[in-house]
């Protein structure tokens, strides 16, 4: 009896020698820890959030960031694995409506305190805002802005073409196009042939016929705006643009195209404001290309709005928890979107920034001008192609009716039309 | 004692079973493991394909709907008109080509070994790696199209990763290069195991060459026919590496697999009762093969013990 009785002391205490030094960290000023997942690993993507990581250290953060390469999909499934398993990261990039999807199967963190103390709201679109709070708090943080309706001219296609004017409206477009073509550039367009690629070409084309039916359509699904006229125009416009791209693109990425777009062997690319970090990461010049806004019928600008943000799960752990907090402020901070926007192309979410300093390019100051304008002719839209507008699902049946279209080319317009409006009904 | 000492040197009797131990625990355990599994699993998703699960799993009944929804849907219905084109054009094609090899190899030439482990090496390299290079080969702008034109002759067209009418037909000789080594490593054993009196007293008859192959040997073959043509099957229906690293499905959606639209309905759709709907389907068209050829295995059992 006296033995079992050392036993069970020596036992307890060295429970709690052990237990101390965790107790003293809980107790005190806990190490911030910030355990996130996203898709940026490499490239110009890569080298931000590696920055924001650097930062995250500098506060005297532990930064442990995995990277799960692909679409944004693939980022998902180990979400989702995560999730299932009880242990979701304390940070993870999520975007759009799937904030609002995902936040329903399991716990996040109330960020409304640390968003008032930074007086974030002000300074955040209201339709952005929306998003990062679908049950009226702010549970996810938009980081960055992008366009995905960019039109990105290749400064030596122009010179072949003899043309200088940058077009405004789809048939300046399709005459710039057309210039090329006969100026000796073999294939006017040099989008690549991904599925979110050939999303783009799409909703680039409608929302620049048409900003009214592209919402009413695409982003409130409403059944007479998706077998309206403004579809088979969109689908039109599409045809064109498919006819003068490369017909080996197959289902290349944009970027195996740079070389030959900055060549002058292709002239012009629809593509999301990235495209200029990647054509920076690669090496090429600001004087290699010219972005604009896409081409817009009514002559005001229309903005495709993709925005990455981060979400934050529910975590026990207080230096978990101080690692969210510190995330926070971080990524609502104007320094640190100031820095990752400049290396990624993107425009930073908070409207107060300055963009006429150095480090920001032409094509920034467009696109920061553009979505002002934007909102204040109601033509800043959610981009489909980048799950802005509709969840996966929706999205993904959408695509496949669009990309399907872009390949062959037997399809009509109206066809593809009703195959949209099919898709959608179907995929409801 | 020494008598008994030579009789059994130097081991003490052990029952049967204890002897027996090893081989019943390197069989049975992963046998009942893989097939705890595999049932287990197998009746989780069929579960799941009747739930209104998306994200993730959860439970709850919607009967037959994920099941006509993914029916009704292009991409299926795309998906399953490929894989009976696939799999006929990829199992005829693949057994034949294996055939001619083993037949050709049968002719007692020199440095068999060597052309042996040529025709026998695709099969050793994943499918990705094949979808990859065959991808590369096939692309009109990289490969055997534009070696072609650099050669001089610049009508030469060779496009067909590139044309939604033939992409599967790239599908179909990628798999071919990959898995016809293994069809004619099958049919080179059953070459050899006819009997060679058999043959030698057809000979004596006068019979010529081509005359023994069509009427001793080929006929004999048949089993093994039948073995190459389901396990050449089972793969056609649950390919997808392949697809996925040589079109990814493309152009547009021509060369849809359904083990594609599992994968695209489960995780990049996040629509998990869809997906385990699609796979359930999947499994019906694998029983629909393998459950013949078990049927036919079991005939010829039977009659091998009545004989």
């Amino acid at each position: 009896m006296p033995i079992t009785t050392t036993r069970r002391r020596l036992l307890a205490g060295s429970v709690a020698t052990l237990a101390l030094p965790a107790f003293a960290r809980a107790q005190g000023a806990v190490k911030p820890r910030l355990t996130a997942i996203s898709q940026w690993s490499a490239g110009s993507d890569g080298a931000a959030i590696t920055a924001l990581g650097k930062k995250f250290e500098e506060k005297g953060g532990v930064w442990q960031h995995s990277p799960v390469p692909g679409f944004t999909t693939e980022m998902m499934n180990k979400l989702r694995a995560q999730i299932m398993a009880g242990d979701p990261p304390a940070c993870s990039q999520l975007k759009g409506p799937e904030i609002a999807a995902w936040s329903k199967i399991a716990p996040t963190v109330d960020l409304d305190a640390v968003v008032a103390a930074a007086g974030y709201e002000k300074v955040v679109a209201p339709d952005l805002a929306k998003l990062h709070k679908p049950g009226g708090k702010w549970i996810a943080l938009p980081l960055q802005i992008y366009s995905t309706n960019m039109l990105f001219l290749s400064k030596r296609a122009m010179d072949k073409a003899k043309a200088d004017k940058i077009p405004l409206t789809w048939a300046d477009f399709n005459d710039l196009a057309e210039k090329m073509k006969s100026g000796g550039v073999a294939f006017p367009i040099a989008n690549g042939g991904t599925r979110p690629d050939d999303g783009q070409k799409f909703e680039a084309a409608l929302a620049g016929i048409s900003p009214l039916a592209y919402r009413a359509a695409i982003m409130n699904l409403e059944k007479k705006a998706l077998e309206g006229p403004e579809i088979k125009a969109a689908f039109a416009q599409v045809r064109k643009i498919a006819d003068w791209m490369d017909p080996n693109v197959g289902a290349q990425h944009f970027s195996t195209n740079l070389k030959r777009f900055v060549d002058g062997d292709m002239g012009m690319m629809i593509m999301g404001g990235w495209a200029q970090g990647v054509l920076r990461n690669a090496g090429f010049k600001f004087e290699d290309f010219t972005i604009a806004p896409g081409p817009s019928d009514n002559g005001k600008p229309v903005f495709l709005l993709n925005a990455d943000a981060f979400i934050f799960w529910q975590r026990k752990e207080p230096d978990l928890q101080a690692g969210q907090t510190l995330m926070a402020q971080l990524v609502m901070d104007p320094a640190i979107q100031t820095m990752y926007s400049q290396i990624t192309g993107s425009i930073p979410v908070r409207t107060d920034v300055d963009l006429s300093g150095e480090g920001w390019s032409e094509g920034q100051r467009t696109t920061a001008a553009a979505l002002k304008n934007a909102i204040a002719s109601n033509q800043a839209v959610l981009s489909m192609a980048h799950n802005m507008a509709q969840e996966n699902g929706m999205t993904a049946a959408m695509i496949d009716v669009i990309t399907e279209y872009v390949k062959n080319k037997t399809i009509k317009p109206e066809q593809a039309a009703t195959r949209l409006a099919e898709a959608v009904e179907g995929a409801r | 004692m020494s008598n008994a000492a030579a009789i059994r040197p130097g081991r003490p009797a052990l029952p049967e079973w204890v002897r027996r131990l090893p081989e019943y625990l390197t069989i049975w355990v992963p046998l009942l493991l893989s097939a705890a599994h595999l049932v287990s699993f197998s009746l989780w998703t069929i579960w799941i394909s009747f739930t209104p699960s998306t994200l993730i799993p959860v439970t709850g009944w919607v009967g037959l709907r994920n099941y006509t929804a993914v029916a009704a849907s292009r991409n299926w219905q795309i998906a399953f008109d490929n894989l009976l084109l696939f799999g006929c054009a990829f199992v005829v094609l693949s057994a034949a080509t294996g055939l001619i090899l083993a037949i050709l190899l049968d002719q007692r030439i020199r440095g068999e070994n060597v052309l042996r482990s040529i025709f026998l090496y695709p099969l050793a390299v994943s499918f990705v790696v094949t979808g990859t290079v065959w991808s590369w080969l096939l692309n009109p702008g990289l490969g055997i199209q534009k070696l072609v034109h650099d050669l001089g002759w610049t009508s030469f067209r060779f496009d067909w990763l590139i044309d939604r009418d033939m992409a599967i037909w790239t599908i179909v000789i990628a798999a071919i290069w990959q898995s016809s080594g293994f069809a004619m490593a099958l049919f080179l054993a059953g070459l050899r195991s006819v009997d060679a009196d058999i043959i030698k007293a057809a000979q004596i008859d006068g019979a010529g060459p081509v005359r023994i192959y069509r009427r001793i040997i080929l006929p004999s073959l048949w089993p093994i026919t039948i073995t190459v043509v389901v396990i050449q099957l089972q793969f056609a229906i649950s390919t997808f590496d392949l697809v996925r690293a040589l079109t990814n499905g493309g152009p547009g959606i021509a060369t849809q697999l359904p083990a594609l639209v599992v994968y695209d309905l489960m995780f990049q759709r996040s629509l998990l009762g869809r997906g385990a709907a699609a796979a359930v389907l999947m499994l019906l068209i694998l029983l629909a093969v393998l459950l013949p050829y078990a049927a036919w295995r079991y005939l010829q059992r039977r009659r091998a013990a009545h004989a």
